[in-house]
């Protein structure tokens, strides 16, 4: 019995690998198991390699083993070019179709040759039901409970797939009836309610719907399309303000002219979307227009490899455009994370009159994870933009220098507040001014009504002892490898580990924790280090500072951070 | 204060003397706005960046002076964010056809109820005389365009009115600054329309233009009324051409002569509202 197993599924697009990997994933989540997902596709549109690993958890959303307990193939071909991300160990039990592997590849002792397509044809007639054939299959090996007829109650997509092909599952479930897998059998789940299933692109969208964001512009780009196209069902049926841009540009422009009627409106895009985008999140920034944008981190530079993670979009965040453009960049970790951390970005973009960069990456978006529904129904307050009154109203200034640098917004089309803004250098007014003096104070105003942020405690996450003097720090889906690489080493007592959500303005806490240090680690993925070089910008970091960062493309691994991580122990 | 001056912020211009920028604004402010009755904070302008794009400032409406190009996007935005408000976005001819021209076709197709008006002077007149896409076409030696003269504009014109014809825009109109009065009734006329407009306003740029080019088109210009002749060449005393505003393929005609051969002035095309 397993508290942990991880699956892996292989094979060409069309055999249905991710179909399984989510049906079982459903199956699953609606025993009460926790689960993590990742998604492994290539570069065509159809027919290329396509591969999903589950990671199935009794107790929490665990990231997936570096090597899966039990792989299932469809296709070798394809496999070999997922290798990489899909590696077989000797001890994983591989169940694969009809075709041998090639030379290439060394197949583990407790490998079964499967007919899940000879199957699929005999009792339906085609092969396309092979995947519900491994399906039935995988129920028995893992001795999942009972879960289909539960399941198959409620009315969904999935379960009536499932119906349609109960013969192919029943078939699969008789498969290999000689040979027990005791060592694969799933602990029950500790706790049987049901868990969501949902990626961070679903949860940004979810999460937007839920703080009341009315308007969103986008344009397609992989990783982040998904976010824009559940936005398109959410707001499409006249519940909102929903448009497809003729490109990032517009799509942003837009977001701020709707802004400017008060409209809590966002955009989400990827690296060369948020290219475009610069000059207006520069426009935002100077003339003080609330926006968020969420850019879901892909391998660059230029097109790089437009299906895989990475975290080299710090530097373009926080700096991107010319002059001195304050603007928050906040990243999410986990799944939860994508969820919390977008309200949290439409509370400050909205109080502060700023645009917010939600950096996510490709490993959150897309990878889905079952987890406990009440992430989703978590309080979470959100501060509203200040809107003229009282003394504001009767002269309304736009930019009127108050004690927090924080001017009442009025939004166009509200009566007696009618202003002119502009991105041209401005007095309290909103008038162009090219008063130097007043260009000074118009500066200080805007980077210092976010000084305030630099205390947000609660958005920079601690693990460990207190007392530890060796530390890590990293963010976004990398910090979950490094946390899981650290309990994996038993060396939670020795080695702590911070990971800043608010990137930008950098929270005094990370300077507290990193004092705290004898040793510190930095763990990104970017080849130019671009965490560790933001870091060292602002905060004094001990002089045996070592850095892990690597191009994006594979996910880290725990061999992989094992290295560096033992080292820092030591 | 009369109502009409309530339009008017208290801003000094930064035009030339004479601009035509100055009659559009007074088109703005004396005749369109108060004509309407559109109450100051019920209107918003969107500009991009170009000397007639400063013409936020000087409205007393919800205005934002945005990015080169842009302010057609920005627009749609705010529209579609809040339907009740009059948008109007205004730019140049850098802004519409060039830099932002990429945005002028979806805005067509999309037919948001906005309203957009090209200060077209023929030359990027902020940066000081650089030729833009609507700058006319010469041949090297053929004739000076001032401050272009050892460089002359070597591409042929960019035609974004007729190509917005020919992608089916709602409305469009083509006015002249020196003639505010029926600038503003295009104007006027553009606002009311449902769906999108788009008026291009001829221009003299006093101090980057050659003087020969807006004489040309002020003695050239003809106006266009509704049932009677148009001057185009196939249209005679015998068989006129009457001024329908609903025919497409008429409005192409009118849009697709030359600016300098015959400048058309009044409402191309007005398809169905929304």
């Amino acid at each position: 019995m397993r508290n942990r197993l991880t699956i892996g599924i292989a094979g060409a697009g069309g055999d249905g690998v991710v179909v399984l990997g989510s049906l079982l994933q459903r199956l699953a989540a609606s025993q009460g198991y926790f689960s993590q997902m990742p998604r492994y596709y290539g570069p065509q549109i159809r027919g290329g390699a396509s591969g999903i690993k589950l990671s199935l958890d009794t107790t929490r959303a665990s990231v997936p083993a570096d090597v899966a307990d039990i792989m299932i193939c469809f296709n070798w071909d394809k496999y070999a070019e997922l290798q990489q991300e899909l590696p077989l160990g000797t001890d994983s039990v591989v169940f694969y179709d009809s075709a041998a592997p090639t030379a290439t590849i060394t197949l583990p002792e407790k490998s079964f040759q499967v007919a899940f397509s000879e199957t699929s044809k005999e009792v339906t007639g085609a092969a396309s039901a092979k995947n519900i054939v491994a399906l039935g299959l995988l129920e028995r090996v893992l001795a999942l409970p009972e879960s289909l007829s539960k399941v198959a109650a409620v009315e969904d997509e999935a379960s009536a797939l499932l119906e349609r092909n109960r013969l192919a599952l029943n078939a699969g479930k008789r498969l290999l009836s000689k040979f027990p897998f005791p060592d694969l059998k799933l602990s029950p789940s500790r706790d049987a309610s049901p868990k969501v299933v949902l990626h961070g692109n679903s949860a940004i969208v979810q999460a937007a719907i839920r703080v009341g964001c009315r308007a969103f512009f986008g344009y397609p780009i992989t990783p982040a399309s998904e976010i824009m196209e559940e936005m398109q069902e959410r707001l499409g049926q006249g519940n909102g303000v929903f448009l497809q841009a003729e490109d990032e540009i517009a799509a942003v422009g837009m977001a701020l002219g709707a802004s400017l009627t008060g409209a809590k409106s966002m955009t989400a895009t990827t690296g060369p979307g948020l290219d475009l985008m610069t000059e207006m999140i520069g426009l935002a920034s100077g003339a003080e227009i609330p926006v968020v944008i969420v850019d879901v981190q892909r391998c660059g530079p230029a097109t790089g490899i437009p299906s895989k993670s990475e975290q080299s979009d710090i530097n373009h965040a926080i700096y991107g455009g010319h002059g001195d453009a304050p603007r928050v960049v906040i990243a999410p970790y986990d799944l939860e994370g994508c969820y919390r951390l977008l309200i949290e970005s439409f509370s400050i973009s909205e109080y502060y009159q700023t645009p917010v960069i939600l950096l996510s990456d490709q490993r959150l978006g897309q990878t889905t994870v079952a987890t406990n529904s009440s992430m989703l129904e978590t309080d979470c307050a959100m501060v509203e933009r200040k809107r003229p009154s009282g003394e504001y109203r009767e002269q309304y200034h736009r930019y009127e220098m108050t004690d927090d640098y924080i001017s009442p917004m009025a939004s166009a089309g509200d009566e007696g507040t009618v202003y002119q803004m502009t991105g041209l250098a401005h007095n309290e007014k909103g008038r162009p001014s090219f008063d130097f003096a007043n260009n000074q104070r118009m500066h200080e105003k805007r980077w210092q009504k976010l000084a305030p942020l630099r205390d947000r405690d609660e958005l920079v996450k601690v693990f460990g002892k207190e007392e530890a003097r060796r530390g890590i720090v990293s963010f976004g889906s990398s910090a979950q490898f490094v946390l899981e690489t650290v309990e994996y080493l038993g060396l939670q007592d020795e080695v702590k580990v911070c990971i800043p959500e608010l990137i930008h303005p950098l929270p005094r806490r990370l300077g507290s924790f990193v004092d705290s240090l004898e040793r510190l680690l930095v763990v990104e993925m970017s080849y130019s280090a671009q965490l560790h070089h933001y870091l060292r910008s602002q905060i004094d970091l001990p002089s045996g500072t070592e850095v892990y960062a690597r191009a994006g493309g594979m996910a880290f691994s725990r061999k992989e951070l094992s290295g560096p991580i033992t080292k820092l122990a030591r | 204060m009369s109502e009409a001056s309530n339009y008017r912020t208290e801003v000094t211009p930064v035009w030339c003397p004479g601009c035509g920028n100055f009659a559009l604004l007074n088109a703005l402010t004396k005749i369109v706005l108060p004509n309407l009755g559109i109450p100051r904070h019920q209107a918003l302008i969107v500009s991009g960046i170009g000397c007639s794009s400063r013409i936020p400032g000087y409205v007393d409406t919800y205005g934002f002076n945005s990015l080169h190009g842009r302010a057609v996007v920005i627009a749609q935005g705010a529209k579609l964010a809040r339907p009740e408000l009059t948008v109007v976005a205004i730019g140049g001819d850098g802004d519409f056809f060039s830099i932002g021209a990429g945005h002028l076709p979806h805005a067509v197709r999309r037919n948001v109820n906005i309203t957009c008006i090209m200060v077209n002077n023929f030359v990027y007149a902020l940066t000081k005389g650089q030729t833009s896409p609507t700058t006319p076409y010469r041949q090297r030696g053929e004739g000076p365009f001032l401050s272009l003269q050892f460089y002359p504009p070597v591409d042929p014109v960019l035609d974004m009115v007729s190509y917005s014809v020919s992608t089916g825009a709602s409305f469009i109109a083509q006015g002249i600054s020196t003639d505010p009065s029926h600038l503003a009734s295009l104007i006027q006329e553009a606002v009311k329309h449902k769906g999108f407009s788009f008026v291009n306003v001829l221009t003299p740029c006093l101090t980057f233009d050659p003087p020969w080019l807006f004489k040309t088109i002020k003695e050239k210009v003809s106006y266009l009324k509704e049932g009677e002749p148009v001057g185009l060449p196939d249209s005679s005393p015998e068989q006129p051409w009457l001024h329908d505003p609903s025919n497409i393929t008429l409005a192409l005609k009118l849009a697709q002569t030359p600016v300098l051969e015959k400048p058309h002035i009044g409402i191309l095309f007005r398809g169905k509202e929304l």
